[in-house]
């Protein structure tokens, strides 16, 4: 499965998202530092204070040099520098953990997204016509035009109103480790991956649809195999190749999506601490963070590609 | 004696010729959901642009009734944290969400439809360099990059659309270039370079036209994510500046308020759900039309 | 071609056990359209015997391959089975539960279609899908069906069987995707193997290998065979009887020498008549049937081949003929039958035949 093509597709793709990640951070970067006024001069420090100040972030330097210190930092440190805003604090740590943060939020919301999603569609596809479909159906596309935060903020309402163990408006996240409350991430989650389970299951009823159709089922029906057998072993795997081609932007979907979620309840990940730094002038951290993100959406990208590449054996780089 | 009878032989019925347009026009008027999605739109847009000569209240007035008022016959949607009508916010806000919708798509359509035809038609070096444009953007998260150039230049409604259009073209230009791909391969194509079309005319004249039935569902359902896109960047703070209202804000204001006063959040959140829903509707109700493949 | 010769084929067919192990009656399937019923099939009975190899001729739209799918039941929405029987030992396969003729399906009736391309799971691996045929109906534990699958695939000659079965399709040439399929259909040791148009899909000389390989496992297996094709030289080269059918109906049925030579229906007669002819004189022109396919949502009233007949009369147009037996063991559904064509309407020197052109009744006649 792995073939040697494979790897050297492995190895460009990464050396493409290196690209894209150096690209898009330079350009934000540049962007970012041409901004008038920044952390450190809202504290309205002075004189000499602010020249160490400056000094040591290293500001008083021309841009290039700025960016190539920053690129090298990463690359060989990891290290994404050190908050404007809370002198001593490093950047890289601190995203790591909000990372682990977001990932636990957003990975609830893609095993919603595809378990919902995929169930539903199939169902849907195999009563084809049947008032379920025609409600599964209508309620996808209901499911998938309604922003995640008025989901969310519906999902409040009524559980808010009916059930006491949440508390509406902003939510808080027990910082006490990783294993967060399944009941306190469920609703954030629920919200991020419902329009997406929506898409999800849309797909995939047409993409079995379609696949029911083929001969190839004809001939595994010719030869005396149980429904069942059919749809899961004969059917689904076909119809998923379409699935997997939304993955990619669909795993981005919920990244950037999270940004909102986490906004909106007050969970201490990624998306969160990017807002916050931009309304803080923290342009350090929005730096790191966006640097982050940047990887982030180029690994979901490769690691749909080579799904591909389980899935369908047609396929081979 | 045998009755006198014609030899008539029964001749096949010839299908009625129909065009794609006309059949398209059909199979839409069938589709319920796209007919009632029409309507509604017809509907907003017609409150849009009453809401730029007269709202019930001025939406910028601060105080006409209490705060957090609930509906009342005065104020059919209440009023929000700063005793501002919200119906006649909500009014104005759907001028936002049209613009925004409307405005980014065809800004992406005049960016995306020739690069898409040029990189798809012409293929070799020029399409390796449109892709991997096309490809290093689709890397770039897009809400972080939108908010980051509406901080960096500012908040207004014209930023919010260029910042949309810069994350968001390839979709049109990948569809444009996919499209022009399998185009290029007909024979029709051929006619016409056989005919010495140039290559102007070979684009806008003989590829586009092939390609417009997808286009025009790309485009119609690129509204919606530009809306809601809009909806979410606003929502986080860097939409559009008060006092000008937009749904996505005013969710924010009502989402702060959500225990006491839900009705502030309501209205708008409805308001984005129907819009988005009747969208996608018609957009699909489009493609379904447009597809002469597609099922009963 | 083949060792056996037409005449020793035919001998083999009249030392069949008289018999049949399937049994078509009257069988009627039709299409749900906004427009109405459109009766692929209509009334349609023919007897097939044990180890023959059963010819069902055809053009496009004439019901033979809804006929083959009906018997197993796989006709798929909006098409529904109407009326009529197929019996197969003591049971009628319309009328058993789905459970039963999911077992009969694959095990005592196999069935493969035209283009192996599209008939096969190009996800699954090949000899998987064989083997799979063996494992739903519980005939083998996976080592066992996956030996079993391996010997398969040598019996149709694919060559390095082992590491084959192992490719998935779309590694396999399209001869050697059909002789997967055939083998597929063989996993059992079915009594009856319907092929739907097997070779339409391949190369001419696929198509010869097919064949042979069709006619001598016909041989030494016994498998009966039900070819389904539009291809009259398929028929003459694999068949011992064969059925001609047209507008969802049968309009001739016999010995294929018989009918070769002396074909009663106009319709087989141009059928046969249309065939290029490598000798044929340079200046003389492509004979081809005049007309259309008819419209099964109407079909034409009287004998639905009328429209299209050089040799129809008055009685044509408005009664629907019935089959009957015109030599021994031929039977066809015409008012005037070839014999009476040629003897009094010269129909061995028409030049033209466009409808009606022999008789006399050309479109737009009165009569008087």
């Amino acid at each position: 499965m792995f073939t040697k093509g494979t790897l050297i597709y492995i190895a460009q793709r990464l050396v493409l998202i290196g690209f894209t990640v150096v690209a898009v951070s330079s350009v934000v970067f540049v962007g970012i530092h041409r901004l008038p006024g920044d952390a450190l001069l809202s504290e309205r420090l002075r004189g000499q204070a602010y020249q160490l100040l400056v000094h040591h972030y290293g500001l008083d330097q021309p841009l290039i040099v700025q960016y190539w210190n920053f690129a090298v930092g990463v690359i060989t440190r990891g290290d994404l520098g050190e908050s404007l805003v809370n002198r001593g604090l490093k950047i890289t740590p601190l995203v790591l953990h909000e990372l682990g943060v977001s990932a636990e939020v957003g990975g609830l919301a893609l095993v919603f997204t595809i378990g919902l999603g995929l169930v539903l569609g199939v169902f849907a596809a195999v009563r084809q016509n049947t008032w379920l479909d025609y409600v599964l159906t209508t309620t996808s596309v209901v499911g998938y035009s309604m922003p995640n935060f008025v989901i969310a903020a519906f999902l409040i309402l009524v559980f808010g109103v009916w059930l006491q163990n949440v508390t509406g408006g902003t939510f808080f996240y027990q910082l006490g480790g990783w294993r967060g409350d399944f009941g306190q991430l469920w609703l954030p989650a629920f919200a991020l991956g419902f329009p997406y389970a929506s898409i999800v299951a849309r797909l995939t009823r047409a993409s079995m649809l379609e696949v029911i159709r083929q001969d190839y089922i004809r001939t595994a029906r010719a030869k005396g195999l149980r429904e069942r057998v059919i749809i899961v072993r004969h059917a689904l795997r076909n119809a998923l190749i379409p699935v997997i081609t939304i993955l990619a932007p669909l795993v981005i979907g919920i990244i950037t999506g999270s940004v909102v979620i986490e906004n909106f309840f007050g969970i201490p990940g990624l998306g969160k601490e990017f807002a916050q730094s931009i309304l803080n002038r923290d342009y350090a951290i929005v730096i790191g963070v966006f640097t982050m993100y940047a990887a982030m959406v180029g690994l979901a990208n490769l690691l749909v590609d080579l799904a591909y590449v389980v899935i369908d054996p047609r396929i081979r780089y | 004696m045998a009755t006198a009878a014609v030899v008539v032989d029964a001749q096949p019925i010839a299908p009625e010729q129909v065009s794609l347009w006309s059949d398209a026009w059909r199979r839409l008027r069938r589709n319920r959901l796209a007919l009632v999605a029409t309507i509604f739109l017809t509907f907003l847009v017609v409150v849009a642009l009453v809401s730029l000569v007269w709202t019930p209240y001025r939406m910028s007035e601060i105080g006409v009734t209490q705060t957090y008022a609930p509906p009342s016959s005065a104020h059919l949607l209440g009023a929000d944290e700063l005793g501002r009508d919200l119906l006649s916010r909500l009014m104005v806000g759907a001028q936002v969400s049209l613009v925004v919708g409307v405005g980014t798509q065809l800004l992406v359509l005049a960016v995306g439809v020739p690069i898409g035809l040029l990189a798809g038609y012409y293929r070799g070096w020029l399409d390796s360099v449109v892709s991997f444009i096309i490809n290093v953007f689709y890397g770039i998260p897009d809400i972080l990059v939108a908010m980051i150039m509406v901080f960096l230049l500012g908040p207004s409604l014209r930023n919010i659309i260029i910042a949309i259009v810069v994350t968001r073209w390839m979709d049109m230009a990948r569809l444009v270039r996919g499209q022009a791909f399998s185009l290029r391969e007909r024979e029709f194509i051929e006619a016409a370079r056989a005919a010495g079309a140039r290559p102007l005319k070979m684009l806008f004249g003989h590829l586009f036209p092939n390609a417009l039935g997808p286009i025009i569902v790309q485009a119609t359902l690129g509204i919606p994510a530009a809306i809601l896109f809009e909806a979410f960047l606003s929502f986080l703070g860097v939409g559009v500046q008060p006092p000008t209202p937009s749904w996505g804000s005013m969710a924010n204001e009502g989402v702060a308020a959500i225990q006491y006063a839900p009705h502030m959040v309501i209205a708008p959140s409805i308001a984005l759900s129907l819009t988005l829903m009747a969208f996608n509707f018609l957009g699909d109700g489009l493609r379904d039309a447009l597809d002469p493949r597609s099922r009963r | 071609m083949g060792c056996a010769t037409r005449s020793t084929r035919a001998r083999d067919a009249r030392k069949e056990l008289a018999n049949a192990i399937l049994s078509v009656r009257n069988l009627r399937t039709q299409f749900k359209t906004d427009a109405g019923p459109v009766k692929a099939v209509d009334g349609v009975s023919f007897d097939l015997f044990p180890g023959e190899s059963l010819g069902i001729v055809g053009e496009s739209g004439s019901g033979k391959s809804v006929t083959a799918l009906s018997i197993l039941r796989l006709i798929p929405d909006p098409g529904r089975i109407v009326g009529g029987q197929v019996l197969f030992r003591d049971q009628d396969l319309l009328q058993v539960s789905d459970e039963e003729i999911r077992e009969i399906r694959g095990r005592d009736i196999a069935m493969i279609f035209q283009d192996p391309q599209s008939s096969l799971n190009p996800v699954l691996r090949t000899g998987f899908q064989i083997d799979e045929a063996m494992l739903a109906h519980k005939q083998a534990n996976s080592r066992t069906a996956h030996e079993r699958t391996v010997s398969l695939l040598k019996k149709v000659r694919i060559p390095a069987a082992e590491s084959r079965a192992k490719d998935y399709p779309h590694q396999l040439s399209g001869g050697m995707r059909q002789r997967a399929m055939i083998a597929m259909g063989l996993a059992n040791s079915p009594q009856i193997l319907i092929a739907d148009e097997p070779t339409t899909a391949l190369d001419v000389t696929v198509q010869a290998q097919i064949l042979e390989l069709l006619a001598d496992l016909n041989r030494e297996l016994g498998t009966a065979i039900m070819m389904i094709t539009h291809n009259m030289g398929v028929v003459a080269g694999l068949c011992t009887r064969v059925i001609v059918m047209y507008a969802g109906q049968i309009v001739e049925q016999g010995p294929v020498d018989q009918i070769f030579e002396s074909p009663q229906h106009p319709y087989t007669w141009s059928l046969l008549r249309s065939i290029p002819r490598v000798d044929a004189l340079r200046h003389e022109r492509l004979r081809s049937i005049e007309g259309m396919a008819p419209d099964l949502l109407r079909p034409p009233k009287g004998c639905r081949f009328h429209p299209r007949c050089p040799f129809r009369i008055e009685k044509c147009l408005v009664d629907e003929p019935r089959l009957e037996e015109i030599h021994h063991g031929q039977i066809a559904s015409c008012w005037v039958t070839m014999d009476r064509a040629r003897a009094e309407m010269k129909a061995d020197e028409l030049r033209d035949i466009s409808p009606g052109a022999a008789s006399g009744l050309r479109p737009g006649e009165i009569i008087p």
